[in-house]
């Protein structure tokens, strides 16, 4: 096989421990991280258990709507419904691809759609019933600012955000986006969120606003979970 | 700056881009007979086609045998199948749903999308097949790209990654050329993916940018969805100081990428057959390999769901000779797309004349317009052209002028309709492609 010989081959290069430089607005202004594959192994196994806790199995199928720079929380999410077993289609959370996201959704039926944006949602409106079309939908993971309007026309949408350089995702308490606790520390300062890098990463980030508003939440979620949970104020 | 010409080790897989054609053909037999067997088996759409046909695998043994006897498919005819029998993969699929790995998609710019099932390990299959052009670009591990804009046909990241290359994360998508030209000077990159728009947006910026700097740390960028028009292709090369490397579809079977030669598109044959054939009422033949012709497809590498003989509707000239870059795999030539052709009360109108008049005025030298037709043969030709507003004093004097330059060059007198290019760039639904011809 061609392409399996290709990569046999790039297998043998000496590669760097880095993955991703990725860049994340803070109140400040952007910065940077360096993100390595260690870390992306961990974040991938976190988005894994969490997907399951959604009941993501083997046998069925998701759809993603992501952009080409949002490869690094993308990457933790296709290796998470690869672990699970779970095919996915993938179209552009922009909303003139909106019509993509409509014949995948047609089409593949999927369990599961990750990702949806507003301006996806807004699209969509212009040609069909949203609620009629992603209530169906077991699994509805959403942007912040697509949550309110699918919860809006009766979908039970739960969040998915890039929270900084963290992976928000609610469970199906949906009482406030889970973040992983072993990998970042999240606090709050006059209404905005916060964020610093845990112990494990390669790169230091101390306590940075990120220009978020939101909250913290630290107490046990419903689902069992100890992680923190980050309320947006703009998925509310 | 230009790829680095010195690179001693050139070829990624030396045996493979460099095997002698006699191997590389015994390797294609082989590999389609294979095919053969594995699409009767497993294919309903296949077996229904090649029964209708009275072809049976055990009746092909040799490239002569696929070629005399398997029939050719077309878009249309996969859009029937799917049409009558509901299934979304119009029964291309030789493998179970859940054993895929994920489904990318064309960009459905003339319809519905079509289905691209992939079952992958390190990185999904259209960017693989990519990792020898990367290399051959000059791209290693340790450098840095920046990531692609779209998601198009997957996240192109593994591929880059497979190759140790860093990606940056920077939204490289229209409207945020200034952020990428900030992220160019910072993090110094030796790659980035160029789609049409963001070349429109950034030849704005040139007036005020340096942009030859800001791209001094290129080793190559790529460009693929519309072939580069000579004017863009100076500006990008001698302007801007990068070393472009167009790139185009393999009949959606993977993609076929400029060397540095820069002297046609080199199509994998260990991944794609390709035939050049001019196709008519009567049936079919090989085109000599100085004439146009329509490619045809087989994927050679795909279990998921191979196309077989898929007629693209691309017109090209193919060469089987060695490259100057030392390769022996095919290049193609690509004209442009069977159809595409306007005919205006009986006289022929095709896309590159109408390209070259639109880009001969300094108003509206990045070439943005389309064609608005609902059929090939219309009364008037109809043109949707973008002018920059900064440079524009008078629209009604540049209509004028655009008008009377499409007249002399293809003695049609046009119906223009005066976008802004933001506003016609905006009507784009595909990060790949900006329409040339559009039915309303």
């Amino acid at each position: 096989m061609a392409r399996a010989d290709t990569l046999a081959r790039a297998r043998t290069l000496d590669r760097p421990e880095l993955a991703y430089l990725m860049r994340f607005p803070t109140a400040d202004g952007v910065r940077d991280l360096e993100l390595t594959w260690a870390e992306l192994a961990r974040d991938t196994e976190w988005a894994t258990a969490r997907l399951r806790e959604h009941g993501l199995a083997a046998g069925q199928r998701a759809l993603l709507t992501a952009s080409g720079f949002e490869g690094f929380w993308g990457h933790a999410v296709i290796g998470a419904l690869r672990a699970l077993k779970v095919p996915y289609g993938i179209a552009e959370a922009m909303g003139w691809d909106h019509r993509r996201t409509a014949v995948f959704h047609r089409e593949l039926t999927p369990h599961a759609v990750i990702g949806l944006s507003a301006e996806t949602l807004e699209g969509l409106a212009g040609m069909t019933d949203i609620g009629e079309m992603f209530r169906s939908t077991p699994v509805v993971l959403a942007r912040p600012t697509a949550v309110p309007v699918l919860r809006g026309v009766g979908v039970t949408a739960s969040v998915i955000s890039a929270v900084g350089p963290a992976l928000a995702l609610e469970c199906p308490e949906r009482s406030g986006a889970h973040v992983n606790a072993a990998e970042w520390r999240f606090g709050e300062r006059d209404g905005q969120l916060t964020v610093a890098a845990g112990e494990g990463r390669t790169s230091p980030l101390p306590e940075t606003p990120l220009g978020i508003t939101g909250r913290v939440v630290v107490s046990r979620c419903g689902c069992g979970s100890d992680n923190p949970r980050v309320l947006l104020a703009e998925a509310n | 700056m230009v790829g680095d010409r010195d690179t001693a080790d050139r070829y990624f897989e030396p045996q493979v881009e460099t095997m002698p054609r006699e191997e590389l053909r015994a390797r294609q037999e082989k590999q389609l007979l294979e095919l053969v067997e594995y699409a009767y088996a497993n294919s309903a759409f296949y077996r229904e086609l090649w029964d209708e046909h009275g072809v049976h695998p055990r009746d092909i043994r040799s490239v002569e045998d696929f070629r005399a006897r398997i029939p050719f498919i077309t878009k249309d005819m996969i859009r029937a199948y799917r049409s009558r029998t509901g299934d979304a993969f119009a029964g291309l699929l030789c493998v179970p749903v859940e054993e895929l790995t994920s489904v990318s998609s064309s960009s459905g710019t003339t319809g519905d999308p079509e289905f691209f099932a992939e079952i992958w390990q390190d990185a999904p299959p259209l960017v693989t097949a990519q990792v020898r052009d990367l290399w051959e670009l000059g791209l290693r591990p340790g450098d840095r790209v920046l990531s692609p804009p779209g998601t198009f046909r997957n996240f192109m990241d593994a591929g880059f990654q497979a190759l140790g290359a860093v990606v940056i994360e920077v939204d490289t998508w229209m409207g945020n050329m200034p952020e990428v030209v900030e992220a160019l000077r910072t993090y110094r990159p030796a790659y980035l993916q160029m789609m049409y728009p963001q070349m429109v947006e950034l030849e704005h910026l040139a007036e005020k940018t340096d942009l030859k700097e800001a791209f001094s740390s290129l080793k190559g960028a790529s460009c693929a969805g519309q072939p580069l028009s000579r004017k863009m292709k100076e500006r990008i090369r001698d302007d801007w100081g990068i070393d472009v490397y167009e790139y185009t579809s393999a009949a959606d079977t993977g993609t076929a990428w400029e060397c540095r030669e820069h002297d046609g598109f080199h199509l994998w044959e260990d991944t794609v057959f390709a035939e050049c054939v001019e196709v008519d009422e009567h049936g079919w033949h090989d085109v000599p390999e100085s004439d146009l012709g329509e490619l045809v497809a087989t994927d050679l590498d795909n279990r998921a769901a191979p196309l077989i003989r898929y007629r693209s509707e691309d017109l090209v000239r193919l060469s089987r000779d060695t490259c100057g870059c030392g390769r022996t795999h095919a290049r193609m030539w690509v004209a442009g797309r069977r159809g595409d052709e306007t005919v205006v009360q009986g006289r022929s109108v095709v896309l590159r004349d109408v390209w070259q008049a639109v880009e001969d005025q300094p108003e509206t030298v990045a070439g943005v317009f389309q064609i608005v037709r609902d059929r090939r043969e219309v009364d008037e030709l109809r043109l949707r052209v973008g002018y920059d507003p900064h440079l524009t004093g008078d629209v009604d004097a540049l209509a004028g002028r655009l008008s009377e330059a499409v007249r002399e060059r293809t003695g049609v007198k046009p119906v223009l309709d005066m976008r802004t290019e933001e506003d016609l760039l905006k009507t784009m639904t595909s990060v790949a492609k900006f329409p040339r011809v559009v039915k309303t």
